[in-house]
């Protein structure tokens, strides 16, 4: 039953997300014959995903890390709160180096 | 591009303008637009500058060891935090160094807090400033490392072992480059960053969204100002430590 029930919803998703294939003709209204430009805008999305992605997954594990050694011992909580959140910040400044040449251009 | 300049900058570009250009002049750099030269910058760390000033003269006074009052109790709790983050580091003798670890990280904080402010903008913001900082913390611990171990402190950059140097030098010089560019640009993408999304989310819900917006850049505003104060006792530790 549950079986079903995912099934009809991945449908219904599918078929809401129709209209995706429509916007090649939307925007093909103002055709751009400059490829350079276009390539650097999906360029620029590409690669900040990937950087955010990448920062998130680090992010994810120094979080677990934290969050396991605080379940272990309680007693150092407050350096190992430092800990992560130093970290946490140093990973972030890596996603926004990419943050940096997304804002640039 | 004339954007929309701070209250303060058009008041600092209406008045003062040729006392910007004639000390300018005095290098031989001509502003970008020499009617207005006053960068909002510029202007807004000066203005961070006078409120710290006006702050510890209001302190002075009012220090006393017998009574101290709420503001005392304040900066000696930060006092405290500095020297205590110093020793975590790993530096021996922390009191040479508290002066200049004290100095960034107020100012680094009061620049970014200032933004908050709504007709304000963190001087931070701008990459030039904090490229200034960057290179203060390069020449700090620079210094301190050529003071403590006299010439010899560029030894440090042929590595552990001897046959490895031509390859260490190379790896060394790049990682001694990349950190002040690497404060450069978390100081300054943090600062931008917060002040981009809390725009681009005025632009969707103008009415209560952005506070928390602007909660979490308060937050980031402390964060960075102490990961900069850190990273730049860790790096004075680097140069200064006496190993083996």
């Amino acid at each position: 039953m549950a079986k079903k029930v995912m099934f009809l919803a991945f449908a219904m998703l599918v078929l809401v997300a129709m209209p995706v294939f429509a916007q090649p003709a939307a925007g093909g209204a103002a055709p751009s014959t400059d490829l350079g430009g276009g390539l650097k805008y999906l360029g620029l999305a590409l690669g900040m995903g990937i950087a955010s992605g990448l920062c998130a997954l680090g992010q994810g594990k120094a979080t677990a890390g934290a969050t396991e050694a605080m379940a272990r011992n309680p007693g150092n909580t407050a350096a190992i709160r430092t800990a992560l959140i130093i970290g946490l910040a140093l990973i972030e400044s890596l996603a926004l180096y990419m943050f940096v040449i997304v804002l640039r251009g | 591009m004339h954007e929309h300049e701070p209250w303060l900058t058009a008041l600092f570009n209406d008045h003062l303008a040729g006392v910007a250009n004639s000390i300018l002049g005095i290098f031989k750099i001509t502003a970008e637009n020499p009617e207005r030269p006053w960068a909002t910058w510029l202007v807004m760390e000066l203005l961070v500058a006078a409120i710290i000033v006006v702050l510890f003269a209001a302190l002075r006074p009012r220090l006393s060891v017998d009574n101290p009052g709420g503001l005392q109790h304040l900066f000696e709790s930060l006092h405290d935090f500095i020297k205590t983050t110093v020793q975590e580091t790993g530096i021996e003798h922390p009191d040479k160094f508290l002066p200049y670890f004290g100095a960034v990280f107020i100012f680094i904080l009061f620049m970014n807090l200032i933004g908050i402010i709504p007709t304000f903008e963190s001087p931070t913001m701008s990459a030039s400033v904090t490229l200034g900082l960057a290179l203060c913390t390069f020449i700090y611990y620079n210094g301190w490392g050529f003071r403590e171990h006299g010439p010899t402190y560029l030894a440090q950059l042929l590595g552990p072992v001897l046959w490895l140097s031509p390859l260490m030098v190379i790896i060394e010089i790049i990682s001694h480059l990349a950190r002040p560019l690497s404060l450069t640009i978390r100081l300054y993408a943090n600062m931008l960053a917060g002040e981009q999304v809390t725009t681009a989310f005025e632009g969707v819900v103008a009415l209560l969204v952005p506070v928390i917006f602007m909660g979490l850049h308060v937050f980031v505003a402390f964060l960075q100002a102490y990961i900069f104060t850190l990273l730049s006792m860790v790096y004075v530790r680097g140069a200064v430590s006496h190993e083996h």
